[in-house]
């Protein structure tokens, strides 16, 4: 083979791979999402949710273990999120984003939680985008289920 | 028709009866009267919330003798010194106070959740910070208290957790609410610290119904009020209220019937408990309850029951530890207590408007219980 046709033949490989890739990307996930979903997708789909939901309920309520696993240190007090919160009623995650007079700032929850973690509990900030903060994040919201939403409400 | 709704509609049907009412002999003050407006819907809600005074007034019926004061303390929740040092310097502070009323108090009364954890050292820590406090104290118990050793360190220090005393022409009486939870360690073989920590997590659903007077508790109550006059005053002091306001997180007693039941025919009672760590006011059956506030830090009002005839606290800033908190300032005089909440760092204790800004009520919450301890290996 000449290099000339070498060369044509590995474009027109590459080409093929970059159109399946296309295909794969564009076509596949559409198409999955216009299959209908099956009970034990949404099942699992929930679970993945719920176990966020769990974790963030037991680092609300001071579990050293999951702290340690996660690697996080929510107070140096001994106070932990549920004594001011239980049911995580008053965190009010309905209302965020606002203006948090306690912040002087335009605020969203994960600011509002970590300003919890840093201020009552004197514990240390955890990364917005962490694993703790979405669990937190979760079991706040999943608390308050049912609740309206009301942005922007002091 | 909820199960919530249904059980008020029974408590209003079985205790809100004509002449089942606190007594109407007693004098009718100014802050009596606006009361009543609210009752009957004489005043908007606004306009009653506008009116309402700082001082939360009990009208006590024919107590003849001299004027006296008492001071309530309660829910200190004091960790060891090591481990958190703002809630020590809390009970400092109001046992300073405390001390320092001018007319002095005649007594004092620590109305239960001295530790937080029921340890030894938590306790003994409570005992030395209290004994700034010269005049008389009396304590009850709080579940804080006890569920550690199951009382053990708490009766060495302050005896029996149910009391009585009659003082000035008004029986006092300490009642133990906490020491009659249901078994939930035996059968999961929990250790101490174990135990405790599931009576001290409120929204916990492990400990159960917890609060309660109990079968011993109600013949003791019936005994004690035997021998006392109808219509003469009494105060009863208890960690958790008389009536049933948020059973999740144990704001009542479980046989609260019973305990109305013995107490119907006593035309002049007031409850003054502690637990709740919020301003909290109710009347049922012809018994008054007032909740007062903790040193240690402000529950939020749960999300359903909250008694009508509350007026709510103010709105508090969470940076402040020592904002929502205090002790209580409690004067007899003639026919009338009053019940002055020292809520530290604000003149206005009360919001003015529920729907308002200032009010912890304005934004309604849905909540549903936990879900980490219902599939925790307990």
């Amino acid at each position: 083979m000449t290099n000339r046709k070498k060369f044509l033949f590995a474009g027109c490989g590459a080409s093929a791979v970059a159109a399946l890739v296309a295909i794969a990307i564009l076509v596949g996930p559409a198409r999955a999402n216009k299959d209908p979903v099956t009970p034990e997708q949404l099942n699992a789909y929930n679970q993945v949710f719920l176990d966020e939901v769990k974790k963030g309920d037991l680092l609300f309520h001071g579990d050293d273990a999951t702290q340690k696993q996660m690697g996080v240190k929510l107070t140096t007090s001994a106070m932990a999120c549920a004594m001011c919160h239980p049911f995580a009623s008053d965190t009010h995650p309905m209302s965020f984003p606002k203006f948090q007079v306690s912040m002087n700032q335009f605020a969203t929850l994960r600011d509002m939680i970590n300003w919890c973690i840093e201020k009552p509990n004197q514990g240390e900030k955890i990364d917005p985008e962490s694993e703790a903060m979405k669990a937190l994040e979760a079991y706040i919201y999943w608390s308050n289920t049912g609740s309206v939403l009301v942005p922007g409400k002091y | 028709m909820s199960e919530l709704e249904r059980e008020r509609r029974e408590i209003a049907t079985e205790l809100q009866r004509p002449g089942h009412s606190p007594d109407p002999k007693m004098r009718i003050t100014r802050r009596t009267f606006m009361h009543r407006s609210c009752l009957t819907g004489a005043a908007t809600v606004a306009q009653t919330f506008a009116w309402w005074p700082l001082i939360n007034t009990i009208d006590i019926a024919y107590a003849a003798e001299a004027p006296f004061k008492f001071a309530w303390l309660s829910d200190t929740h004091l960790y060891p010194e090591s481990v958190n040092t703002r809630f020590v310097e809390k009970v400092k502070r109001a046992a300073k106070e405390i001390q320092a009323m001018n007319p002095p108090a005649d007594f004092m009364i620590f109305g239960g959740d001295l530790a937080q954890l029921g340890r030894a050292n938590e306790l003994a820590l409570g005992v030395q910070l209290l004994s700034e406090v010269k005049i008389p104290k009396v304590f009850i118990p709080g579940e804080h208290d006890w569920y550690y050793d199951m009382g053990a360190e708490w009766r060495k220090h302050f005896d029996k957790p149910s009391w009585s005393m009659d003082h000035k022409g008004v029986r006092f009486i300490g009642l133990d609410t906490v020491s009659h939870g249901p078994d939930y360690w035996s059968a999961r073989k929990m250790s101490p610290e174990e135990r405790m920590d599931h009576m001290a997590t409120l929204d916990g659903s492990v400990a159960g119904p917890w609060a309660g007077v109990g079968h011993e508790g109600l013949d003791w109550l019936s005994k004690t009020l035997s021998d006392w006059d109808k219509a003469r005053p009494v105060v009863i002091f208890t960690h958790n209220p008389l009536y049933e306001y948020y059973p999740p997180w144990n704001f009542w007693v479980r046989d609260w019937r019973e305990v109305n039941d013995i107490l119907k025919p006593y035309k002049n009672v007031t409850n003054i408990h502690g637990h709740v760590h919020q301003v909290l006011y109710n009347e049922i059956g012809s018994m008054r309850s007032i909740g007062m506030l903790a040193t240690s830090w402000p529950w939020p009002y749960a999300p359903e029951g909250v008694p009508k005839l509350t007026v709510p606290m103010i709105r508090v800033d969470p940076g402040d530890i020592y904002d929502g908190v205090g002790w209580g300032d409690l004067s007899m005089k003639n026919d009338k207590v009053d019940t002055e909440y020292v809520m530290w760092g604000r003149k206005q204790v009360f919001a003015t408007d529920i729907s308002g800004p200032d009010s912890s009520l304005s934004q309604p919450e849905v909540l549903r219980p936990r879900i980490a301890d219902k599939i925790w290996p307990y």
